[in-house]
């Protein structure tokens, strides 16, 4: 009896100790001793100058805002922004935006991509600045304008867009003499090309999920979501979906998709030595070729994005963010006031072009100097000509939904499935879209199909 | 006299009570805030309702309706299935880990090991890796495109490992649980035969016993103990089941779902800001935690008594 209490006791004792452990996201080792939780320094600390300037934080991890909120600081003595890097936002940075709200920390302004601007506003965690806003629409390009209303309401100033083209290893391509694909139909075929040529070494490129899956959709023609009256619309699977859909499995039964997933380190090692030829993706993807291929560089060329039907000139989009304001801001106007700064001065743009390659939401700036130049990565090319060009053909009618970190869990999900040859991609859709349906339903939207 | 007597004894009694409690406070309060506090604030989120309407473009509201999300749960097919992962995951991996962690506490543990130190840390070193840098680590030799075991397979015999199809990924998950938690629990058995009196082991010998003999019959029996503390452990991480899967995820292929383990579904629920059903997740996992170990308890000690 005495055993068999002492033994109770013991193995109690430690499932209470592993669970508080486990609750901690600690490891093992000696007992309560750490208990560094979050020292959150994000209210405003001694403000013991004049009561006229007005605090604001911001939120963001594009490299560079530092020294743009730095610069703005220094340029007026107005307003003074409080600039916090935070994890990137699909790595933590929107929950914590979201909870920062939920608690009413006060946070002025968050960067948010366009993708999950539309969520933060259903989620009420975002405050209309059209009352500042509404007379810079001109100032901006209609895609990105675009993104940071729903309605008339207007959540913050667009800061960057992310219009795609195709990047291909130039190099690669004129040793298997192929001629730079201008349709999706050339595109397979290069594929089919190099396959065979190479004999199985070099990938037309690599599988892709998501928001830049959803870039192919966005160029079809084929909005994933709408709003319909007062009803979301849900349209993940559709004729128009099932196009791009359809294109897709035809290219991994060709065999010519890499096996290494975006953004995995085998990812990276095939752009930099041309084991996958091409990325068909937006501005961006320039900044991680040069960062993170650098094996790569003079190889690489840009050209525009493969069409449907040859002589068409559509674009889609990837990515892109918004400087927004959040929900609880002392103090919109200054907030707006900053945000619209950072988007369209031009020195302070510059620099954001040069450490984060972000490609200007504003129109007047896309004829920086820092854009204007041809690249030694790109063989000397100014892939920016490309971008401008694809920047104003962007199109227009595509809206993200009210969900899209649910949505994209599921989407992945299923994605993964369909580039392993498991499933077609209209399966994967479909089971999206049914999916995406049941949990907007279940939360009291109204949802039509 | 007896008076004074009791009057101190009582008085040293209500003393010690009071500087136990004293020593009792730190852990006391720390497992009241760190612990009960957010397991009953999950109870209670669980028991709302979060309402949106029409295009939701306000806040959400949450409105009292306890059985909302447990009935939602009880159709959520996918929750279900992580449920029943975990529940296989446990069954197989659990006796295998275990077994090999007995195993080579017992050969540590005789009389003829030799390097028993070099062992012990070597069998010890995966543990002291975390949990997430030993899932990176494994996730090359997974790979698809970088596999070096799948490359020498190739190289020599023509084929390759489908670590990461539907049928193999949950035990490519079990097997980096297995490297990384064997050495942990053989070290609390290996403590616990220390503590085997070697009178007791010196008369089996003397009798005659073979080695295997005093392992089965008196080592094992012995260590009893630690072996049900380090199966309702193994319970526990069972349910736990996340850093793997989660760190796997995007090499998968879609294998490994947004929803593989019961702690990765909730987390994809608090990801989408729907903390009331991650709560109610989470509290579910838990009661089934908590019911699986007691059981499991009860029915060793059954025949204990």
């Amino acid at each position: 009896m005495q055993r068999k209490k002492s033994t109770a006791a013991l193995a109690a004792g430690a499932a209470i100790l592993s669970l508080t452990l486990a609750a901690c996201g600690g490891s093992a080792g000696s007992a309560n001793t750490s208990s560094s939780g979050g020292t959150s320094t994000s209210g405003s600390a001694g403000s013991g100058d004049a009561a006229a300037v007005k605090e604001i934080t911001f939120w963001g991890w594009a490299p560079g805002y530092d020294k743009a909120v730095e610069a703005f600081n220094s340029s007026q003595s107005a307003i003074k922004v409080n600039y916090e890097e935070i994890s990137p936002g699909a790595k933590g940075g929107y929950e914590k935006m979201l909870n920062s709200v939920k608690a009413n920390q006060g946070t002025c302004l968050a960067q948010v991509g366009y993708e999950t601007l539309t969520s933060f506003a259903a989620q009420g965690a975002l405050e209309d600045v059209s009352a500042y806003a509404q007379s810079s629409e001109s100032e901006f390009a209609p895609g990105a304008w675009n993104s940071v209303k729903i309605g008339d309401a207007v959540y913050g100033a667009p800061v960057d867009q992310g219009p795609m083209a195709l990047f291909y290893n130039k190099k690669v391509f004129e040793q298997y003499g192929i001629s730079v694909p201008k349709t999706w139909a050339e595109y397979e075929q290069a594929g089919k090309t190099l396959k065979e040529k190479s004999s199985g070494k070099v990938s037309l490129t690599s599988s892709y999920l998501n928001y830049d899956f959803a870039g192919f959709n966005w160029q079809a023609s084929a909005p994933w979501f709408g709003v319909e009256g007062d009803s979301w619309k849900v349209s993940i699977s559709s004729d128009a979906t099932n196009k791009v859909s359809a294109y897709w499995d035809g290219l991994v039964k060709d065999g010519v998709i890499s096996k290494a997933p975006m953004w995995d380190q085998s990812w990276y090692t095939g752009l930099s030595d041309g084991t996958i030829a091409t990325h068909v993706g937006a501005v961006w993807i320039a900044g991680i070729l040069k960062g993170d291929a650098k094996g790569g560089s003079g190889d690489w060329a840009v050209a525009p994005m493969p069409q449907w039907n040859a002589g068409d000139t559509a674009v889609g989009n990837v990515g892109g963010s918004a400087t927004a304001v959040l929900k609880g801001c002392s103090d919109p106007e200054a907030a707006w006031t900053f945000a619209h700064w950072m988007s369209t001065d031009k020195e302070a743009f510059a620099g954001l072009v040069d450490s984060a390659a972000l490609y200007p939401a504003a129109t007047a700036l896309l004829d920086l100097p820092a854009l204007s130049k041809g690249d030694p990565y790109f063989g000397g090319q100014n892939i920016f000509d490309v971008f401008k060009e694809a920047s104003s053909e962007v199109v227009t009618g595509w809206t993200w939904g009210p969900n899209m970190p649910e949505t994209v869990k599921t989407l992945d999900d299923q994605l993964g499935k369909a580039w392993s040859g498991n499933q077609t991609f209209e399966e994967a859709t479909k089971a999206t879209q049914e999916k995406t349906v049941s949990d907007l339903k279940a939360q009291g939207l109204s949802v039509t199909e | 006299m007896t008076t004074p007597t009791l009057r101190t004894s009582g008085g040293a009694r209500r003393r010690a009570a009071r500087s136990a409690w004293l020593f009792l406070l730190p852990f006391a309060l720390l497992f009241l805030l760190m612990y009960l506090v957010p397991l009953g604030f999950a109870v209670v989120q669980s028991l709302f309702k979060l309402q949106r309407s029409g295009l939701g473009l306000s806040a959400p509201t949450l409105s009292f309706d306890p059985g909302f999300n447990y009935g939602r749960l009880l159709g959520d097919a996918d929750f279900i299935a992580s449920l029943g992962r975990v529940v296989l995951f446990g069954v197989v991996q659990v006796p295998i880990m275990l077994g090999l962690a007995l195993f080579l506490a017992l050969l540590i543990d005789s009389r003829s090991a030799k390097l028993k130190g070099f062992y012990r840390l070597a069998a010890f070193l995966p543990y002291a890796v975390p949990g997430v840098i030993s899932a990176v680590m494994w996730s090359f030799l997974y790979s698809p495109v970088t596999s070096p075991v799948n490359n020498a397979l190739q190289e020599a015999f023509g084929f390759t490992l489908p670590f990461f199809s539907d049928s193999w990924v949950l035990w490519s998950v079990a097997n980096i649980v297995t490297w990384g938690w064997t050495g942990y629990n053989m070290l609390i058995i290996y403590s616990s035969l220390q503590t085997v009196p070697t009178e007791v082991i010196e008369a089996a010998r003397l009798d005659g016993a073979s080695s295997w003999r005093i392992a089965w019959s008196i080592k094992i029996p012995m260590v009893r103990p630690a072996l049900i503390l380090t199966t309702i452990f193994s319970i526990i991480g069972s349910a736990q089941l996340y850093n793997e899967p989660a760190v796997l995820q995007p090499l998968s292929g879609g294998s490994i779902t947004k929803s593989f383990t019961p702690l990765m579904s909730a987390q994809a629920q608090a990801a989408a800001q729907n903390y009331p059903y991650a709560a109610a997740q989470a509290v579910v996992i838990a009661v089934l935690v908590g019911v699986l170990s007691i059981t499991f308890f009860k029915i060793t000690n059954r025949g204990d008594k």
